[in-house]
């Protein structure tokens, strides 16, 4: 079995800081990969550099064995490669049917055409109504995005990346700023997805991360320096060290 | 070929004027996140009363001193009373209250100062040329007015490099949540930079009244010429800003001088001089566009 | 909901002022009510355009004159060699209808449009704003130099361009046909920004680097729109051409870009009866304080400054409309 995402030597760097350096990793197909590591190690930069946002100086990205190091990220997401945010990032203005029916027709294609009240086009709304279902949001569906509770809009950043079609998805800490029961909700979310969709999850809330994680990658200073079970990691002494004066 | 040389000096010397109206453009964009349209109207205050000065006392210091502070001091005035509330706006915002402010300034400039075109003269201890090559004299007043500007550079150099406004434009726009966290007193310093950017308007106002005739509008001209220098140049920096200056200044004297009698080879002589004046207008346009085919955010892109 | 109610109650009276305006301009007496009328529907036509950019996509073009004033010179153009019976580098024949004229207006400012904003399109923000302005400034010195078409001065034409059933020297006819137009554009950009083009650019208006991450290749759908907003402006400019049989490099003037995105902005940015109300205020602002004053400008601008500080939504947000 081939991995679905296959990263190699990846390397960035900002002026004299080594964002990302000689970074690899193998996550493969239907399972729930997480990526930890204390702040600062660059776990944005890798997740901007998998989404195509940000370009690497060096190293390749294969996706399902295709290279998609030169491919901007709208076409990264056609193939199957999707993020999200970590800071919350929907459509304000429109309801949370419309965030997740836009997603539906930009993977339709159309979107040039002109005439039609696109709200009421139901291969769109449709579809979009079955996900909110999904994601426990289906009594939302009219609320506008940003009269939303801030755990809703995270279920509904979920949402929309799903919608894309994603076969892998990098989630950039989907509890980021969720409270304890919240937090809870999004890890039962997650874990109905797992197995339906690859899944590269960077996150700090440990216990999700310990209830959710198939394995367990540790970043630090932009290069991973252990993996394994979450069991293995917690006992390796390079990661230990690592994370000493954390809160792990 | 002697011809040549005095061209590129001249280049030079319109390079400085906008590089004046540049960094003051950009040092407010850079700090405060301003777009402010109406800098150019400083730069036209700066000349007019600088111009009527000169004519009332015959003090070209006196003139350029009164320019500059006239300049300045209705720049804060105007940073005090109106820009400072558009600090939180979006950009659209910030270029539909300034542009009602240019049409403001035009008009009341016509009403003070009449439409007529207004001419200063050289002062004495300026006057006459310098002969670098023989045969070719060149101007003293254009020599002092590029020394003018390279010691504002200078000065622009080590403000930047050595004090804490320098720390605030080099930190950049997108770090003004930093400069609250600096503890000093924001309001103040932040009218205090305006009123430079607007000292340095007045100034190159001040400066080209003797070269140019000085006249309602002249500020929205050179106010396009200068976006085009801090587009080139890349925003909110005032080294792309002397760059994109220099080379704006160079292009557009340059195809001033020499694409009329190029295209005089090419076409009817009249038409030549209509055509070639209107495509070196466009010239510095066109390099911006080359510009941004190669590099989007300018030669010398500020940080983040 | 009695926003709703107030809101068709306004556009009612609107249609219904508009309609019987010539008819009230003869009982008044007042016959520079159709001109004035006239003036309203062209400028409101622009700005119809500029509020797909700046209310729908988030673009703040500040070089929509260009294509105003390439649309007038295109209708000019032709008029000059029709009249001349020569051909526009000697390839394209003059032309005096209608039908030859306007679309060419449309076509010529949206390719136009299309060039300016590939360019600009790969900036952003404020520099957007500067390149759009410096690129309209360039077609501005482009027709100051062409002496052939009058440059600084201007080129004037004798009569409107033909149309079948109506004379073109009938002012109320022309107005009427101003405003048909004003209707058209305005029921066209109104299904327009509901179908799912427009929804893009309501996303992209909202969150591009979202609409990215979803699998939206941004930057063809903010060209096409560019363009579009081109296009119309295009149109507003052939019919500005007609109202006046003059054109001049003032059209492409900066300060008349900026007249339209006060216009925008002063009826109400993204609603598209907006910039109608807006044009009808900024024209009649300006007419009414120049009856004032030749300085009028001196009042102009502190409203203006005075607007934006003071009010968030514009003249229809005020009434009540949205969207």
């Amino acid at each position: 079995m081939i991995p679905l995402l296959e990263v190699s030597a990846l390397t960035k760097r900002y002026g004299g800081l080594l964002a990302c350096n000689d970074f690899a990793l193998s996550v493969m197909p239907g399972s729930l990969h997480a990526l930890i590591g204390p702040n600062g190690a660059g776990k944005s930069t890798a997740i901007g550099l998998l989404s195509g946002e940000i370009v690497p100086d060096l190293g390749h990205i294969r996706l399902d064995g295709a290279d998609i190091t030169k491919i901007a990220m709208p076409a990264r997401v056609k193939q199957g490669l999707t993020r999200s945010f970590q800071i919350t990032s929907v459509l304000p203005h429109f309801t949370a049917l419309e965030n997740v029916a836009i997603v539906a027709q930009i993977r339709a294609g159309h979107s040039f055409r002109c005439w039609g009240d696109a709200r009421r086009d139901r291969d769109l709304t449709d579809p979009a109504r079955a996900m909110l279902d999904r994601v426990g949001l289906g009594a939302r569906a009219m609320t506008r995005a940003e009269d939303l509770a801030h755990g809703e809009q995270r279920q509904l950043e979920l949402a929309m990346a799903l919608m894309t079609g994603a076969r892998m998805l990098l989630l950039d800490e989907p509890m980021a700023g969720l409270g304890q029961t919240e937090s809870q909700d999004m890890t039962a979310l997650l874990a109905a997805l797992k197995g339906s969709v690859t899944i590269l999850l960077v996150e700090h809330d440990m216990d999700a991360v310990e209830a959710l994680a198939d394995r367990v990658s540790v970043m630090v200073a932009g290069h991973v320096i252990a993996e394994g079970s979450f069991a293995e990691m917690r006992a390796d002494p390079a990661v230990r060290a690592a994370y000493l004066g954390e809160a792990a | 070929m002697t011809l040549l040389f005095e061209q590129l000096l001249n280049g030079l010397q319109y390079g400085v004027t906008l590089f004046l109206l540049a960094a003051g453009l950009t040092l407010v964009f850079g700090i405060m996140g301003l777009i402010n349209l109406a800098h150019g109207s400083l730069y036209m205050i700066g000349a007019f009363v600088a111009a009527r000065t000169q004519a009332a006392t015959g003090s070209f210091l006196l003139a350029v001193a009164a320019g500059m502070s006239v300049a300045a001091v209705v720049g804060m005035a105007m940073e005090a009373t109106i820009l400072r509330r558009l600090y939180a706006r979006d950009h659209l915002d910030q270029v539909l209250a300034t542009f009602g402010l240019i049409l403001f300034f035009n008009e009341a400039m016509a009403m003070i100062f009449g439409r007529q075109p207004m001419m200063a003269a050289i002062p004495d201890f300026l006057s006459g040329a310098v002969t670098f090559i023989p045969g070719v004299p060149y101007p003293i007043y254009r020599l002092a007015i590029i020394a003018v500007g390279a010691v504002v550079a200078a000065i622009l150099y080590g403000l930047i490099v050595h004090t804490r406004i320098g720390m605030l434009v080099r930190a950049g726009a997108t770090h003004r949540e930093m400069v609250r966290a600096l503890g000093v007193r924001i309001g103040l310093l932040y009218t205090l930079v305006f009123g430079l950017g607007a000292l340095l308007a007045g100034l190159a106002g001040a400066m080209v009244g003797p070269l140019l005739s000085v006249q309602v509008g002249m500020g929205d001209r050179i106010l396009i010429s200068t976006f085009v220098v801090i587009v080139i140049g890349g925003i909110g920096s005032i080294r792309g800003a002397l760059a994109g200056a220099m080379l704006v200044g160079m292009v557009d004297t340059l195809t001033r001088a020499y694409l009329p009698t190029m295209l005089k080879m090419v076409m009817a002589s009249t038409e030549a001089d209509g055509l070639g004046a209107g495509l070196s207008s466009m010239a510095s346009m066109i390099l911006m566009a080359v510009v941004l085919i190669v590099r989007p955010r300018g030669l010398f892109p500020a940080h983040g | 909901m009695a926003n709703l109610g107030r809101k068709r109650i306004m556009l009612a009276l609107l249609a219904m002022l508009l309609t019987g305006l010539p008819y009230l301009a003869d009982r008044l007496a007042m016959p520079d009510l159709v001109s004035l009328g006239t003036q309203i529907a062209i400028y409101a036509i622009a700005a119809i355009g500029l509020d797909l950019l700046i209310g729908y996509t988030g673009l703040s073009s500040f070089g929509h004159a260009g294509f105003f004033g390439l649309g007038g010179y295109v209708v000019g153009i032709l008029a000059f060699h029709a009249a001349e019976g020569t051909a526009f580098v000697g390839l394209v024949p003059g032309a005096t209808e209608a039908w030859v004229a306007w679309p060419a207006a449309i076509l010529v400012s949206a390719l136009a449009a299309l060039a300016i904003g590939a360019l600009s399109l790969r900036t952003s923000g404020v520099s957007f704003i500067m390149i759009t302005l410096a690129f309209a400034q360039m077609l501005f010195y482009l027709f100051v130099s062409l002496k052939t078409y009058g440059g600084d001065d201007g080129l004037g034409f004798r009569r409107r361009n033909g149309l079948p059933w109506i004379n073109p020297r009938d002012d109320v006819a022309f107005y009427y046909v101003c405003l048909l137009v004003l209707m058209i554009v305005l029921a066209l950009c109104h299904r327009l920004v509901r179908s799912r083009f427009g929804l893009v650019l309501l996303g992209i208006k909202q969150n591009e680097r979202r609409m990215a991450a979803i699998g939206l290749d941004a930057t063809r759908y903010k060209l096409a729109a560019f363009t579009l907003a081109g296009a119309i402006a295009g149109l507003a400019g052939a019919l500005q051409a007609n109202l006046l049989r003059f054109v001049s490099p003032d059209m492409l003037h900066w300060t008349t870009s900026g007249d339209f995105m006060v216009m925008v902005v002063l009826g109400g940015v993204g609603s598209l009866v907006g910039p109608v109300f807006g044009a009808a205020a900024m024209v009649l602002l300006q007419s009414w304080l120049a009856q004032w004053t030749e300085h009028w400008m001196i009042v102009m601008g502190p409203v203006l400054v005075a607007v934006i500080l003071l009010t968030r939504r514009g003249i229809w947000g005020a009434l009540g409309g949205r969207g």
